[in-house]
């Protein structure tokens, strides 16, 4: 057994005080008797009457002692060693997502971790080091490599939660080079395990002691949220949500919709356990603004039931169909609600006065700067052509880009395309088994969309995916529908805005109401801004206009809040949640209870003496 | 003041006792005794043979016609009995609910009164002395008869208690005061640092027959302060400090017995009869009772 705080023996000197009042007189009642000879005879046959014998067989006196001697060895605090192995490295990380703010610990999962973290802290030896690591979205070095347990201390304490996903392998890979050559080197990972990105990170043999937090999982959050045009109604927007019960129990609630901070409607929901419910509100919109979704169901983390959707007003898009021949390519234009077709066979200003434009086997004389859909445009520097492909087989697509939703590309069968390598702005949407056949991305601020073949060579046209995917892909080229979803941002990542302005710096409100200022570099037109921990609706004033964003958690992973009992890293290897702690435990509390017990007794004891 | 004492019922009882001495008188005064000395009276006691100068009407004349020679018949000389009354007055006897000096002299009332019906004298010392009622006390010292009863009695119930006590020596020096040994009755709580040994031992080497009441008050017995106390010796303001609880009072009460019973064994050892009272105990108890039993009256 050692001692963390050994001065603390110096309290031992109260112990002769207590004797020595004990040998004090105490105060008596004066009583007159006949005599005092019976008396004394009683005493001299119960105790002795010296000084020094009279404190022998003075239970209360013995107890008092053992009182004190409790209470000091207490405040010694001394502890059992679990492992003694001297200067060790140990790496704390700390999860700070949102899904340590559940309160199914007391108060929280993270204020669990931390106190867990403080008693590895007060367990540390002198030579031992140690460095604490926050991860949250980003992964913070709140203390560098140190014995200093002040500092260490500090460092514990300043770490918030945040309302971001968990992203552990960053943390992980930081804390890997560090322990990576010391055999005594520890990583202690305080986690609840709602960690999806771990199966890309390789174990290799980290020494990694997973203490598990958290009991249990009572919680329903918004998953996903969108706010698309309607359909069939261009003034009226369709507000989706997807709500999780991540709880083993039947929950009912209210799911309430707002926009601008006005209620809008209410809807009542009801989900089985682990259970997903989409929910579509459709209403009208006469503004830009922030629909709010609001859950109002009794569970144990906050920060996945508020959500909140930018929501711009569709303009009328203005498309520059750029064809020789038309047909069905223009067809499929027009049929597309709220969008201004105009048709030529060249490019004379660049596209500028039009939102889209679309090449159609046409090499114009100037390349748009707008956004573009070019079909089979060979010679750009957008692509890298390597040759020709003889009806090329469509081997996969993917169905989850927002341009092939609803797109089928089953019976389609193409006479000749391009063969291209993909570039690195873009990703392959439609591949034959040797080229891309649909490119899409964003090169710099411009997003393009790239066909490799012409559609008039293929039986495309004559499918009911082509004008869906023509209407697709005029929705994802809408300027509007993109400053839409670059309003919005997950909890954690950055937010970047095109500035119209000369402004050079911009002054961001946060949802709690702090402000801050953020300087814009007077080259870029863009304001860029990367605190985005918390969940809300961010108002960014640059002087001369205002805009806002919203930040998000919608992770399906962090709603998910039941406590996983082990890690997998890697394909093979896992962790498991350790239940015995390699801190020191300290005895002190035990101590302390025992002191208290004694000195109840002691009280008891003192009046059945005097009773 | 007579009645307080003792009421007229039990006075009425008393008359019908008498005290068993069971020794002889010593006394030189003639009383209803009888002693060892021969003189005259209707109790005959034996014969002795005729000196020169005998009274002769004392010859056995019938003796002489059988004989033919010379006997004296001797009668027992009836004497009174000297009954002593040692009566504790100290300070330690003020305490007590009821007060112990109280009991105790009606105790000495009721023996006195036994004694005086009896025709014996009795001789009460009062101790310690005392200068407020010493004319009391000395009235007290010497009576006789049943006429000086009632005097008896009212000078009794007029004594005040106090001061400080040593029992070993106002026994002693009541041994060697009393010109004839006789019966000797000791009241008194007993509770003297200095003991009662050799007081005791004195009347009894001077051949009195000694009878010994002890008179504790039911607090002495049975204490009811509990706590932290600082207890003061009324007679001689010692001092002793105590922590008092119910759950040693088994551990007085032991206490109690044991100095009880060594002073029982002391006088049983010397054939002294000894009683312990309570002042809360009826006088007809002890008197009619418990002394009746021992045959100290009967």
């Amino acid at each position: 057994m050692s001692f963390l705080a050994p001065t603390a023996f110096a309290f031992a000197a109260a112990i002769p005080i207590v004797i020595l009042f004990y040998l004090l007189k105490r105060r008596r009642v004066v009583k007159l008797v006949p005599s005092t000879l019976l008396w004394q005879r009683f005493l001299a046959e119960t105790q002795a009457s010296a000084p020094f014998q009279k404190l022998r067989k003075n239970w209360l006196l013995v107890l008092q002692l053992l009182l004190l001697a409790l209470v000091i060895l207490a405040l010694a605090r001394p502890f059992f060693a679990g492992k003694t192995a001297a200067g060790r490295l140990i790496v704390v990380i700390l999860d700070a997502s949102a899904s340590m703010q559940s309160t199914d610990e007391s108060p929280s999962r993270f204020e669990r971790a931390r106190r867990e973290a403080l008693d590895l802290v007060n367990s540390l030896h002198e030579t031992d080091q140690m460095v604490v690591l926050l991860a949250a979205a980003h992964t913070e070095v709140r203390q560098s490599p140190t014995s200093n347990k002040t500092a260490l201390r500090r460092a514990l304490q300043s770490c918030q939660p945040s309302d971001t996903p968990t992203r552990l392998a960053e943390a992980l890979k930081i804390a890997h080079p560090l322990v990576k050559d010391r055999r005594d080197a520890e990583i202690h990972l305080y986690s609840d395990g709602a960690a999806p990105d771990l199966t890309e990170f390789e174990f290799e043999g980290l020494n990694v002691a997973y203490h598990q937090v958290g009991r249990r999982a009572l919680n329903v959050g918004i998953i996903s949220a969108e706010a698309r045009a309607h359909p069939e109604d261009a003034r009226r927007r369709a507000v989706f949500a997807s709500v999780f019960n991540a709880s083993s129990n039947n929950v009912s609630g209210e799911l309430e919709l707002h926009f601008d901070g006005t209620f809008v409607e209410t809807r009542h929901i009801e989900l089985g356990p682990r259970e997903t419910s989409p929910q579509v509100f459709t209403v009208s919109q006469e503004k830009d603004g922030v629909f709010t979704l609001r859950l109002d169901v009794p569970d144990e983390l906050a920060a996945d039931n508020e959500v909140h959707v930018a929501s711009l007003m569709p303009k009328p898009v203005n498309v520059l169909l750029v064809t020789r021949s038309g047909g069905y390519l223009e067809r499929a234009l027009r049929v597309v609600p709220n969008l201004n077709l105009a048709v030529a066979e060249d490019i004379v200003d660049e596209g500028a006065t039009y939102d889209i434009v679309v090449i159609d086997d046409v090499l114009p004389s100037s390349w748009p700067t707008v956004n573009t859909l070019t079909i089979r445009s060979a010679p750009t520097n957008w692509v890298q052509v390597t040759g020709r492909v003889e009806a090329p087989l469509i081997v996969d697509w993917k169905n989850t880009h927002p341009l092939l939703r609803f797109v089928n590309f089953d019976e389609v069968q193409i006479a000749e395309a391009l063969r291209v390598r993909t570039p690195t702005w873009a990703v392959p949407l439609v591949e034959a088994s040797d080229t891309p056949l649909v490119l899409a991305g964003e090169i710099g601020r411009q997003r393009v969309v790239w066909i490799g073949f012409d559609t008039m060579q293929s039986t495309w046209p004559l499918r009911i995916s082509f004008p869906i995917f023509v209407a697709n892909a005029v929705e994802w080229l809408n300027p509007a529908s993109t400053r839409s979803s670059q309003a919005m941002v997950r909890a954690g990542d950055p937010i970047r805005m095109p500035l119209s302005g000369s402004a050079t710096n911009a002054v961001v409100q946060l949802p709690d109401g702090t402000k801050r200022t953020v300087p814009i570099d007077p080259g870029v037109r863009e304001f860029a801004f990367a605190d985005t921990a918390r969940n809300g609706v961010y108002k960014v004033d640059t002087g001369e206009g205002q805009s806002w964003f919203c930040v998000n958690l919608l992770d399906p992973a962090e709603t998910d809040t039941t406590p996983k009992s082990e890690l997998r890293f890697g394909r093979y290897a896992r962790a498991l949640a350790t239940t015995l702690k390699p801190a020191n435990l300290e005895l002190w509390r035990r101590l302390a209870a025992a002191a208290l017990a004694v000195m109840m007794f002691e009280w008891w004891f003192y009046h059945r003496r005097t009773a | 003041m007579v009645d307080t004492l003792l009421s007229p019922e039990l006075l009425r009882r008393l008359e019908q006792l008498e005290l068993l001495a069971r020794r002889r008188a010593k006394s030189s005064v003639k009383g209803e005794r009888s002693s060892r000395a021969r003189g005259h009276s209707v109790e005959f006691a034996d014969y002795r043979s005729y000196v020169a100068g005998d009274d002769l009407r004392y010859l056995d004349w019938n003796l002489y016609g059988r004989l033919e020679r010379l006997f004296l018949k001797l009668y027992e000389e009836e004497r009174e009995l000297p009954v002593r009354i040692f009566l504790d007055a100290s300070e330690s006897m003020t305490f007590g609910e009821p007060v112990k000096f109280d009991f105790a002299r009606q105790v000495a009332a009721a023996i006195g009164y036994i004694a005086l019906c009896g025709f014996d004298c009795v001789s009460t010392v009062v101790f310690p002395e005392h200068e407020s009622d010493a004319t009391l006390r000395a009235a007290l010292r010497m009576v006789r008869g049943r006429k000086s009863a009632l005097a008896f009695l009212r000078n009794l119930a007029a004594l005040t208690a106090g001061g400080p006590a040593n029992l070993n020596e106002a026994l002693r020096r009541g041994a060697v005061e009393a010109r004839h040994a006789g019966l000797a009755v000791v009241i008194s709580d007993f509770l003297d640092p200095a003991g009662y040994e050799q007081g005791l031992g004195a009347l009894i080497g001077r051949g009195f027959q000694v009878d010994v009441i002890q008179v504790l008050a039911p607090e002495e017995l049975e204490p009811t302060t509990f706590g932290d106390l600082r207890l003061v010796d009324s007679e001689t303001g010692a001092q002793q400090e105590v922590t008092f609880g119910r759950h040693r009072l088994t551990a007085y009460r032991q206490t109690v017995e044991a100095y009880v019973r060594k002073l029982r064994d002391f006088c049983r050892a010397r054939g002294v009869s000894f009683f312990l009272a309570s002042s809360a105990t009826p006088l007809d108890e002890l008197v009619l009772k418990r002394l009746r039993q021992a045959e100290v009256v009967g």
